[in-house]
This record gives C-alpha cells, sequence and structure tokens, in this order.
C-alpha cells in the first residue's frame, strides 16, 4: 500500500510541474518522500545564520519533486548554509558549512545514517576510496581528511596560502580527483590551485591561475578547467578580469587562458557527461562552449528569466538544470532546460539554490 | 513678573519646556479639562508616552524590554544582551529614528538602534512618535521615533540609591546612583552593571543527537536539552549629569553617558561545533556627551546644544580545531589569531550641534525653528583589510556632514481647532533632500478634551548610511533616499472621574508607502550589496488605552493595553515572473501584535504583570509555511511582586520577578531560542539624610 501512495504521489507531483515559468507547482505533497532510482538532489544553501537550509529532491523522469526532504524525513532542520552534496556508495553526504557538519543519508530512505562534526566551516567533499575522503574549508589552508566509514577524522593537509595579504586565513574549494592526484582550488583570496599525492597526502604541485579561482571541473582529455572570479575593486587580492583557465594537471602549467570583461560576476564551471562541452554563468546568464573552442561565446545558451545562480548538467541527457535564487528571501525556483536551450520544466525549490547533485 | 507667569502658563499649555515635556503632558490633560485647551505643540501628533513605573520597574530592564511590553511595535531580539531592533509600522528597525535628548544616536553607519545596550534606569522620560509625528523632531523616521530623555531630579542635599539584582543563569545586576541638588545645581551619578553567562537550558527542536549501536548504526535519536552557549555578557553603563540654573530663565546641563560592553553572540541551534571551539564575540565602547543650554525668554523660548559621540566597536568570529590550523591553533600569525574567520573594528567619531527657538506671539500661534548639524566619522576595518603594500583596501573609511533645518507653525484657530505645519530640509553630503512638509490637525469632537480628532500627513526621505553607500566590498555609491508618505488619522479619548476612575486611549489608522526601500542581496561573489528594489505599503490600526481605578489612599489599580495591526506588504515590481514576494507581508513583521501591562498597588505593596503576544511572522518574502520559514505566534507573561519599606534612615524596597511565566518556547529570530522561566530578586537601599530623614 504504502508503494501504492508513494507511486501516485510521484504521478501527482509529475502533474503539477512541466511549466517553464510559473509558479504554481509550488505545493509538493508527497507523505512519504522516498528517492527515485535516478534522482537530482538540489542543495539549498538558505540565509546565513537562519538554519533555513534544506534538500529538494527532484526525479528527472517523471518531474516529481519535494521539497525540505531532510527535515521531514529525519524531524529536524538541515542546518546553516549547506554548501554542497556528493554521493557514495549508495549514500548521500550533505556538506552544512555553518553548522560545521556533513550528514551522511542514506539515498532510499533519506534517514541519516551518520554524521562528521568538528570540522570547520566545511565546503566540498571528495571521495577517494571507501575510507577516505577529503573535505575541504572556507576559513582555512587544511584540507580535512575523513574516514567515511566509521565518521571519523583522520588527518589534515595543509596547503599554501596567500602570502600577500595580512591575516589570511586560506582557503580551500572544490575538489577533482584525476588518478592518484587531488586538485583542489583556493579561492577566498587566493590564487591557486593545489595538486596533492594522495598516496602521502603531500602538496606536489601549486601553480597560480589567476584571481579567487572557484570551481573546477575535469573534461574528457583529462585537462582540468577553472574560473577565477578575478576579485573586485579594493580587493586586498586585487582585481583584474575573470578568466577561464584550462591547466595540465601533469605539468601544473596554465595551457589556455580565456578572459571575461572585466567586472563579470563569474561563477559555476560545469560540464557535460561527455566531458567536452563547458557552461558556466557569468551575471547571471548561462554560456557554453566546447571544450576546444577558441574564443568565449558572445551570445547566451537559453534565453532564462532572472538572476541564474546555480547550474548543473544531466550527466546522461545533458540536460541543463539552472537556478534562480529570486530575492534570496523566498524560495528559489529551478528551471529545466534541454541541451539545446528548450525549456521543458520548472520547479520551486528551498532558499538559495547553490549547487546540485546526480544520483545515477 | 506677571508677564513672565503669563509665559510660563503659555508654556506650560504648548508643552514647549523641553525638560519636562513627559510630564507636562499627564498634567496637561488635565489643565485642559480646566481651561478648555490641549496642547499646541500636540497638535496631530500620534505619541505614547512610557511613565516611571514602566522605565524604572526594575534594574535589569533595558529600553526592549520597555517597548515590547508597554506598546505594539515589534521589538527583534536575539535575547538579552543581544542585538534588539524595534521597527514601526511595518518598517524595518532603521527607519526608526532615535534621539537622546534631542540627538540622534542611530549608528551612522548601519542607520538602526540597538536597543539592548540602553538600560532603561538611564531613561527618565521615554515617547514614541508614530510616523509623520517624527517630522517635527527628526528626519528619516519613515516608521517613526522614540525619544528619550534624562531629566534633572529635584534633590535636596545628598541622594544614593543601590539596588542588588540576582538572577537564574547567575546574573547579577547592580545600580548605583548619586545624587546632589542645591536651588542652582543638580548633580546626577548613575551607574549599572551586569554580568551574566546567560547560559540558560533550552530543549532544542532544531537539532537531534544520535544513540549509536557497537557498529555505529542509528539506533536512536532525541532533541537534545542544551544550554545557550557562548551567550556570556558583561555591560558597564555609567551616566553623569551637571544641571545648574543660571537664572531663572537659563540652565546649563552637561550631560555624558558612556558605554562599555562584552558580548558573547551565541551559537546558532544549529552549530555542532563545540563550545571551545568557538569565539563569537562583539566589544563596544562608546561615550555620548552633550552640553546644553536653554533659555526661556518673555514670548518664547530658545536653546542650544553641542554634543560628541564616540564609538568604538569590536567583532572577533574565531574557531580552531580540526581543519582550521590543526597543530597550531590558537597561535598568531600576521598578527590575529589563527582561525579568525571574521573580523571587524569600527570607529565612529560624531560632532553634533543644535539650536533652536519657539516663539509664541499669542496664545494662538507657537513658531518654532530648528537647524541640526552632524558630522560623522566612520572608519571600519576588516580581517583582510591591508595588503602588504601598506594600503587599505576593505571597510569603509568615510565622513559626512548632515544639516537639517525645520520650521514649523502651529495655529489654534478656535480654542477646540488646531492646525500645524512642519517644513524640513536636509543636506546629506552633497545631496539635498526635497523638502518635506508634514501636516497636523485636530478637533475636538466633545468639548473638554474628552474626544478630540487628530489627522496628519507627511512626505519623508531616509538617507542611505555610509555603509549603504561605501563600505567594502559591496557598498553602492549609486543608491537613492528612501521615500515615503504618510497618512494617519484617528481618535483620543479622555474620561475621567477625578475622584476614581479614569480612561483614555486612542485610536489610529495609519496608512505609508515607502518607495526605494534598500535592501541588501548577496552577488556571486560572496559578498552582500544594496539596491533600490522595494516598494513597500503598510497600512493598519493602531489601538492604546489605560485604565486606572484609585478608589482610595491605600488602592491603586491601573491597565495599560495597547495592539496594532500592521499589514505591511511588498508592492515592487518582482525580479522574474518566478518572484512570489509581491503583495506579501514583509519578513519578520507581524501582522498582529499586543501588549498589556496590569498594576495593582495596595500601600507598600506593588503587584506587576505584564503580557505582549505577537502573531505569526514569515522568514520568507514569499511567506507561506514551511519547516524553516515560518517563526510561531506567541505570548509571554512576566510578572513582579514589590514590597518597598521606609526606616527612620532608609528606605528599602525589595522585588521578585518571574519572566516568561508560563515556560514558553518560542523565538523572535530563526534559530535562536529564547529562556524558559526564569527568575529575578532586586534588593534596593535608599539612605535618608538631612531632610529626607524628616
Amino acid at each position: 500500500m504504502k508503494r501504492v501512495l508513494y507511486a501516485l504521489g510521484w504521478l501527482l507531483l509529475a502533474t503539477m510541474s512541466c511549466q517553464c515559468s510559473d509558479g504554481d507547482n509550488d505545493n509538493p505533497n508527497n507523505p512519504d518522500p522516498q528517492t527515485p532510482d535516478r534522482a537530482l538532489f538540489v542543495v539549498n544553501a538558505g540565509n546565513y545564520n537562519a538554519s533555513n537550509a534544506s534538500l529538494t529532491i527532484y526525479d528527472p523522469e517523471g518531474n516529481g519533486y519535494d521539497n525540505e526532504i531532510f527535515a521531514k524525513t529525519n524531524g529536524y532542520k538541515l542546518g546553516d548554509t549547506a554548501q554542497s552534496m556528493s554521493i557514495h556508495n549508495g549514500l548521500g553526504w550533505v556538506v552544512v558549512n555553518n553548522s560545521h557538519i556533513i550528514y551522511a543519508i542514506d539515498l532510499k530512505t533519506l534517514k541519516e545514517k551518520g554524521r562528521i562534526t568538528g570540522i570547520n566551516s566545511p565546503r566540498y567533499i571528495c571521495f577517494h576510496s571507501d575510507e577516505k575522503a577529503y573535505v575541504s574549508a572556507m576559513y582555512g589552508d587544511k584540507l580535512t581528511i575523513i574516514n567515511p566509514k566509521n565518521y571519523s577524522v583522520t588527518g589534515t593537509i595543509t596547503v599554501p596560502k596567500n602570502t600577500a595579504i595580512t591575516n589570511a586565513t586560506g582557503s580551500t574549494e572544490e575538489m577533482v580527483l584525476l588518478g592518484k592526484y587531488l586538485y583542489v582550488t583556493c579561492w577566498s583570496y587566493e590564487k591557486n590551485i593545489v595538486k596533492i599525492d594522495t598516496t602521502t597526502d603531500q602538496v606536489v604541485g601549486v601553480v597560480e591561475v589567476g584571481i579567487q579561482p572557484t570551481s573546477l571541473i575535469a573534461d574528457r582529455n583529462g585537462k582540468l578547467w577553472t574560473l577565477c572570479d578575478g576579485g573586485y575593486e579594493g580587493s586586498p587580492v586585487g582585481y583584474e578580469a575573470p578568466t577561464l583557465c584550462r591547466i595540465n594537471p601533469e605539468t601544473m602549467a596554465v595551457e589556455a587562458r580565456y578572459t571575461f570583461a572585466k567586472g563579470s560576476y563569474i561563477s559555476k564551471v560545469r560540464i557535460n557527461g561527455t566531458g567536452d562541452q563547458l557552461y558556466w554563468l557569468n551575471n547571471g546568464a548561462l554560456y557554453s562552449m566546447e571544450i576546444n573552442d577558441s574564443s568565449l561565446p558572445t551570445s547566451t545558451k537559453i534565453e532564462a528569466e532572472g538572476y541564474l545562480y546555480a547550474l548543473t548538467i544531466d550527466p546522461k541527457t545533458n540536460d541543463i538544470y539552472v537556478a534562480d535564487a529570486i530575492d534570496y528571501q523566498q524560495a528559489g525556483i529551478v528551471y529545466r532546460y534541454s541541451a539545446s536551450g528548450q525549456c521543458i520544466c520548472s520547479f520551486y525549490a528551498g532558499v538559495i539554490p547553490t549547487e546540485f547533485c546526480w544520483n545515477n | 513678573m506677571k508677564r513672565l507667569l503669563y509665559t510660563l502658563l503659555l508654556l506650560l499649555m504648548v508643552g514647549t519646556i523641553q525638560a519636562q515635556e513627559g510630564i507636562d503632558s499627564l498634567i496637561d490633560i488635565d489643565e485642559v479639562a480646566i481651561v478648555g485647551r490641549r496642547a499646541m505643540k500636540q497638535i496631530g501628533v500620534q505619541r505614547t508616552e512610557f511613565d516611571a513605573v514602566a522605565l524604572q520597574e526594575h534594574i535589569a530592564l533595558s529600553m526592549a524590554d520597555v517597548l515590547t511590553y508597554n506598546s505594539s511595535i515589534f521589538v527583534k531580539s536575539y535575547g538579552r544582551a543581544t542585538l534588539s531592533t524595534v521597527a514601526f509600522r511595518g518598517t524595518s528597525p532603521s527607519h526608526t529614528q532615535v534621539l537622546w535628548n534631542g540627538m540622534k544616536i542611530n549608528s551612522p553607519m548601519l542607520g538602526m538602534t540597538d536597543f539592548s545596550m540602553i538600560p532603561s534606569y538611564f531613561i527618565d522620560e521615554a515617547s514614541l512618535l508614530h510616523g509623520s509625528s517624527s517630522v517635527s523632531e527628526t528626519g528619516g523616521g519613515l516608521g517613526g521615533a522614540v525619544k528619550l530623555a534624562t531629566r534633572p531630579k529635584e534633590y535636596e542635599g545628598f541622594h544614593l540609591q543601590f539596588v542588588q539584582g540576582i538572577g537564574s543563569f547567575s546574573t547579577f545586576d547592580e545600580y548605583l546612583q548619586l545624587g546632589y541638588g542645591n536651588n542652582r545645581w543638580q548633580l546626577s551619578t548613575r551607574l549599572v552593571y551586569a554580568t551574566s553567562p546567560n547560559d540558560y537550558k533550552y530543549v532544542n527542536r532544531d537539532k537531534k543527537l544520535n544513540i549509536y549501536d557497537e557498529n555505529h548504526n542509528i539506533i536512536d535519536q532525541y532533541h537534545p536539552t542544551e544550554r545557550n552557549r557562548n551567550g556570556a555578557f558583561k555591560d558597564f553603563h555609567a551616566l553623569q549629569e551637571i544641571y545648574y540654573r543660571l537664572t531663572d530663565r537659563d540652565r546649563l546641563s552637561l550631560t555624558g553617558w558612556y558605554t562599555g560592553t562584552n558580548r558573547e553572540l551565541p551559537m546558532i541551534s544549529t552549530s555542532y561545533a563545540e563550545n571551545e571551539q568557538i569565539e563569537n564575540r562583539q566589544r563596544e565602547e562608546t561615550l555620548r556627551a552633550l552640553l546644553g543650554w536653554e533659555h526661556i525668554a518673555t514670548m518664547g523660548r530658545i536653546a542650544a546644544q553641542a554634543g560628541y559621540i564616540h564609538s568604538w566597536s569590536a567583532y572577533d568570529r574565531r574557531i580552531t580545531g580540526a581543519g582550521m590550523s590543526g597543530e597550531e591553533a590558537g597561535s598568531e600569525s600576521n598578527g590575529l589569531p589563527d582561525g579568525t574567520m571574521e573580523y571587524s573594528r569600527n570607529r565612529q567619531h560624531t560632532l553634533y550641534g543644535n539650536i533652536c527657538g519657539e516663539y509664541l506671539p499669542s496664545e494662538r500661534w507657537l513658531f518654532s525653528g530648528e537647524m541640526t548639524a552632524y558630522h560623522h566619522i566612520n572608519r571600519a576595518v576588516g580581517k583582510e583589510e591591508i595588503s602588504n603594500d601598506g594600503t587599505q583596501r576593505l571597510g569603509l573609511d568615510k565622513e559626512r556632514t548632515e544639516l537639517t533645518a525645520t520650521a514649523t507653525a502651529r495655529w489654534r484657530a478656535t480654542p477646540w481647532f488646531g492646525v500645524g505645519l512642519t517644513l524640513r530640509e536636509e543636506l546629506y553630503g552633497e545631496h539635498f533632500s526635497p523638502l518635506i512638509p508634514a501636516l497636523f490637525l485636530d478637533g475636538e469632537l466633545i468639548r473638554g478634551g474628552k474626544l478630540v480628532f487628530k489627522g496628519s500627513c507627511s512626505r519623508n526621505y531616509r538617507f542611505p548610511t555610509l555603509t549603504d553607500l561605501y563600505f567594502q566590498p559591496g557598498g553602492n555609491p549609486n543608491l537613492r533616499p528612501e521615500k515615503g508618505w504618510s497618512y494617519d488619522f484617528g481618535m483620543d479619548w479622555r474620561l475621567s472621574n477625578p475622584k476614581a476612575l479614569s480612561f483614555d486611549g486612542s485610536l489610529t489608522w495609519f496608512d505609508s508607502h515607502i518607495e526605494d526601500w534598500i535592501m541588501w542581496y548577496p552577488k556571486a561573489m560572496g559578498y552582500y550589496t544594496p539596491a533600490n528594489v522595494k516598494k513597500v505599503h503598510s497600512y493598519g490600526i493602531e489601538i492604546e488605552s489605560n485604565l486606572s481605578w484609585k478608589p482610595n489612599s491605600n488602592w491603586l489599580m491601573a491597565l495599560h493595553g495597547s495592539y496594532a495591526w500592521t499589514p505591511s506588504l511588498n508592492e515592487g515590481e518582482p525580479f522574474s515572473s518566478a518572484d512570489r514576494s509581491v503583495g506579501k507581508q514583509l519578513p519578520y513583521v507581524p501582522e498582529h501584535s499586543a501588549s498589556a501591562t496590569l498594576r495593582a498597588g495596595w500601600r507598600r505593596w506593588e503587584l506587576n504583570y505584564k503580557w505582549c503576544v505577537y502573531s505569526e511572522r514569515y522568514a520568507l518574502s514569499s511567506n507561506g509555511a514551511s519547516i524553516t520559514g515560518t517563526l510561531d505566534s506567541y505570548a509571554l507573561s512576566n510578572i513582579s511582586l514589590a514590597r518597598s519599606f521606609a526606616f527612620t534612615w532608609c528606605d528599602l524596597s525589595l522585588r521578585g520577578a518571574v519572566n516568561n511565566l508560563f515556560n514558553k518556547e518560542y523565538v523572535t529570530v530563526l534559530s535562536r531560542p529564547m529562556p524558559g522561566i526564569n527568575y529575578e530578586i532586586f534588593i534596593g537601599i535608599t539612605p535618608k539624610w538631612g531632610k529626607g530623614r524628616n
């Protein structure tokens, strides 16, 4: 019976969405939220110090979705300023930055399976194996090494920090694992990408890519791509035109650099499932180019309303998902587009949708 | 002499003796009944006053507490000794202007005032000026203004009072007042010192802790009972007043108010950081000084003030432990302890000057004018302030001069009808405001002040703060001033049987429109920036009423109640078609709020019962219920019982207070649980010397 209700719930929800720009599909009412076999999780950061972070689940096949699934399932709040989610071995790991906690949830029941505390200001988690993962931190020149199996902190790795600034704390952000090497961007008031040998957990390479490298992905050729946001006027780390950089992970050399107009707000470089098409946000609009293109595109990929804040590409279908936080004080909206840029549907998530995570 | 007396009587009626304004208005009402005229200065003015009993019930109260239980305006508080802001009529805290002895004390950087920093024992007179009524006193009060004042006592000889308070959570409050007075001098020193770890217990509904089996499987979960973590405070306040009567017509005053606070900022309810990992602390030292002169002339009054404010504040947020700096946690590099996440130092100097005059050519006309100057010097620095080349990069380092000129004419056309017009011009930096007009009128519907119609309307502006304009990163120098139109009208009534019963009150309808409302929102770069984005329409009803009964010299009963219905709706342009905030109630503004106090006195006993209620508030601009976006309605009750004793050598008072009488679990801000039932006792002693002993 429960299964029938569950199926009916998703069916009902499926009929409530699939409008690309309205706001009526807001009241998901699945009494027993469970994840479908394939699901998209939306990590909603919430407002700083308001503890209104939340998790949204979306079924890309049936278009059903449900909000605040962590709180509904577990009976307590997700916390303050959720930043990211990663999946490993059937568990979803949700990093809640200002609650200083990482929750592991069962992807079927959405119930908590365990938690890791004692890490300051965690941002992203990158899995190396069943017994080893790395956690980056907003305020710190450290990566924390954890053992996901027993939810324990096992060590730290110090990365170089910007010595040109008084009182810099250092910062570690997004990570990519290529073979035995882990690459991490150093974002806040930093300029580097750092290479770590995961067999020794030692820093083995550093490259200065530009002011404040944010996101990091690898393409199908095994090359790294990052966006340097360029800082802002008056920033102690400097102010320059933002750049998109391709880095050779072996030599740690910047092989290509694409420069945006100074003052552009650049964020979230992402890549499609086949690893050959890049996407990013510039001043709230979506842009895209092939990894072999020689210059930046001049027009947007999609004509989306609002100011886009978050982005993901379906690794199987290449559908594009973008989120608008609207006024940052209400539930943001997620728009789904086909790879060719046709609007498919939209749904309201939580406050400030900031990251996505694919299960299968 | 006769002429002087006539002038003084006129001044009394028009309520222009600023020094006694609050007291006068209480007296005025009786005077009105006799002479058939109401205070000219109050023509059309919507004002709420607080009496001495409310202000000085006990020493642990801040002005935030007084406003919570004695008015219907919304006090948003994070708990005792933490940020408490006040908002009128559905506006924001920066739309409430706060005057202390005439000088504006809103932070020029942030625009708002923290009422938890104002001990109510330092305030002798307090009143609220709602909406348009604030225009005659100050600009920028799109919601209204709070007037606070100290007044000379009437000491003859020496005076000393000491009160010791002891409360739950190891809270100690001390109050000392020293005074001396004769027919020329009045000196007063007041000191308040309050300390507490403030570590009250609460059941944390936002969290669960896990119980594991030996294989680290979760077998049970529970909401933990936690203590308020990082909530300790040490507050010291000193107020020095010197008044000197030069002549019968001239008085000099010098007032200095020092505040030194060292407060931890409590951790949010969803933080899993360990106590010892957290350092989250705010310190402030503020000195406000005012030199004043007042002269009562034959046909009016003239006064001048010079003031200075120095404020230094520091905020440090620091975490040590795993993931931060490992083995070096707690060490210092580059001048700051490792693990410093946030660091700011703010310094503000404000110079103030004011000259005002009032002229009464006849009992039908009152003209008044005022010129005010402020010069603010602000410097704010953050953690990454200085790059190694020594250049300041972030924060704020700005000065601004603000000049205002105000002219008001009030005309009592007939004994039962009056009208007033205020014109105001402001210069902020290089920007002039348009002429700001405010029109007031009132008329008696039933003679003798029993039923009075009041109305007012005004245009108003609030200039962006220095932080809004210039803070790096994020400041937006292109911001426009916030603009508002405000209208209100209503009735005042007063029914009294002079022997025993009196019933007075007011009912007001208000309606205001604010355009170019400034809101801060995050940029992709990780910082916030302000923009003129909202248009807000707020309207509603305010009701206040007092009922007092004094059947004989042994008994006194007084009931005060207030209620406000405050729809405050966002009518701005939607950000996009997905924006669901248009037409919705502003976040954190309760649509309904009410308070009531009941006082009963019998001989030397006094019972105070205070109650307040706020309706549900939304944390989201789109309203709508959600697990994380709604703050439940709540009602709170406090009660206190006091007994005074008169001995030959001293007066003694004992008071016991119970706060949150029904142990209500509540929050006024998301993720900030407030204390449950808690207790305080106060012992006061006032030695008698000289005449007092008789």
